[in-house]
């Protein structure tokens, strides 16, 4: 089935995803499918979640950490800037801390913890995640296009999920069971109400987040995950791999692209040995993808005399991945 | 009327007497073993205060301000040493 077929016969399939390894075409992809249904009348958002994200880069635009970027009618494009998120971020929680027990400056322990956890690993893909759900909660986009992270990033990202999701239920369930023992106490001491529990509310308000974003990375109807790969072993041993890994986390496999396939025709014409050995190479593993992955492969995109950088390319990239329908 | 606040201070007194035979005891129980958990929950959210990374810093953060004034006495009880006599108390 062909790629515009399955998008129009999946209206409800609104979040797209494209994920691989690095350097195969993620992004040009995102860019083109943005662009195409952005030609089809859709208010689009393609994002990056990568903190090297190459966004402004295709579209010749510096978008980084600017928030959503208005490229074209219905085209919007946006970069998230980690750091920046995260220092507004400890921002709001030293306010917060100064605002509740009305001090003039963060206890210095308090403040080196919150520097502390901003140094933390996991903390710039956490607040990614976090942006990601303020992006897709919102809802002001007919598609919403997620430039994904290198395989490795990408799994991580939505293990992320799942990891928290437990966290949350482990902590909540403690709160609730320390909520029962303050009643007992205050039922003995006839007291008529307990003190609201505020950390109650707050990690539902978390849970409630985190649920809402993994939610939409898992759910079959809204969301669909396209591989892209290259006719070479190297490729198609890790695209196993990940699509086996990805299974695992319920992500919605909605087919593979295979990229960087150079065009037939020149065969016929005189083109030295190196690329005929190339071509060869390709044909050889082309016939390895169908096999392996069969008719979920959706589409063969060759590739071009030049990089693929502003509207234009974008233009020409669509039209090979989508099929010309004019 | 007045004979009914009497009546009233009288029942009233007999609560307390009860409570404090049988009750105190319980909401001071109840009150402790909250108190623990407590400071399991800290520990839990804001284990890398004491240098025990246990998961995940950036929503931890949220629920930081809530804990401030605990954090001393959490520290304090975490870091004790501790032998026999602890039993007791």
């Amino acid at each position: 089935m062909a790629l515009a077929e399955i998008f129009e016969k999946n209206p409800n399939r609104r979040y797209i995803m494209f994920g691989g390894k690095g350097g195969l075409g993620k992004t040009t992809f995102s860019a083109a499918a943005a662009y195409w249904l952005a030609k089809k009348g859709f208010k689009v958002l393609v994002f990056s979640v990568d903190p090297q994200a190459s966004l402004s880069d295709i579209f010749e635009r510096n978008i980084f950490g600017k928030g959503p970027v208005e490229i074209m009618p219905n085209l919007f494009a946006q970069e998230i800037d980690a750091d920046q998120r995260i220092r507004e971020y400890q921002g709001e929680i030293r306010q917060k801390i100064l605002d509740m027990y009305g001090l003039d400056q963060v206890p210095e322990e308090i403040e080196n913890y919150i520097q502390a956890a901003a140094a933390e690993p996991a903390m710039e893909e956490s607040a990614i995640f976090d942006e990601v759900v303020d992006i897709v909660v919102s809802g002001d986009y007919d598609y919403y296009i997620y430039d994904l992270v290198p395989l490795g990033h990408a799994l991580y990202y939505l293990s992320m999920a799942s990891v928290y999701d437990q966290w949350i239920d482990k902590i909540t369930g403690l709160r609730e069971e320390m909520a029962e023992y303050g009643q007992v106490a205050s039922v003995m001491k006839r007291e008529k109400e307990t003190e609201e529990d505020k950390i109650l509310k707050e990690l539902q308000y978390i849970k409630h987040r985190i649920n809402a974003s993994s939610s939409i990375l898992t759910d079959k109807e809204k969301t669909a995950f396209y591989f892209v790969l290259i006719p070479e072993e190297m490729i198609i041993l890790d695209t196993k791999k990940a699509a086996g890994l990805f299974a695992k986390y319920d992500v919605p496999l909605a087919g593979y692209i295979v990229n960087r396939v150079i065009p037939e025709e020149l065969a016929s014409k005189n083109i030295p040995d190196y690329l005929r050995n190339r071509m060869e190479m390709q044909k050889k593993y082309l016939a390895e993808i169908k096999q392996v992955f069969g008719n979920d492969v959706l589409t063969n995109v060759p590739e071009f005399e030049r990089d693929i950088t502003g509207l234009p390319m974008i233009e020409r990239v669509a039209d090979a991945l989508f099929g010309v329908d004019k | 009327m007045s004979d009914e606040e009497k009546k009233l201070g009288f029942f009233d007194n007999v609560k307390s007497v009860l409570y404090g035979m049988a009750g105190h005891d319980m909401a001071r129980y109840a009150l402790k073993t909250r108190g623990s958990m407590e400071h399991l929950f800290i520990l839990i959210t804001m284990g890398d205060l004491l240098g025990i990374p246990i998961l995940p810093p950036y929503y931890s953060l949220r629920l930081l301000p809530y804990v401030v004034p605990q954090i001393s006495t959490w520290k304090r009880r975490m870091l004790r040493e501790r032998d026999l006599t602890d039993a007791l108390a």
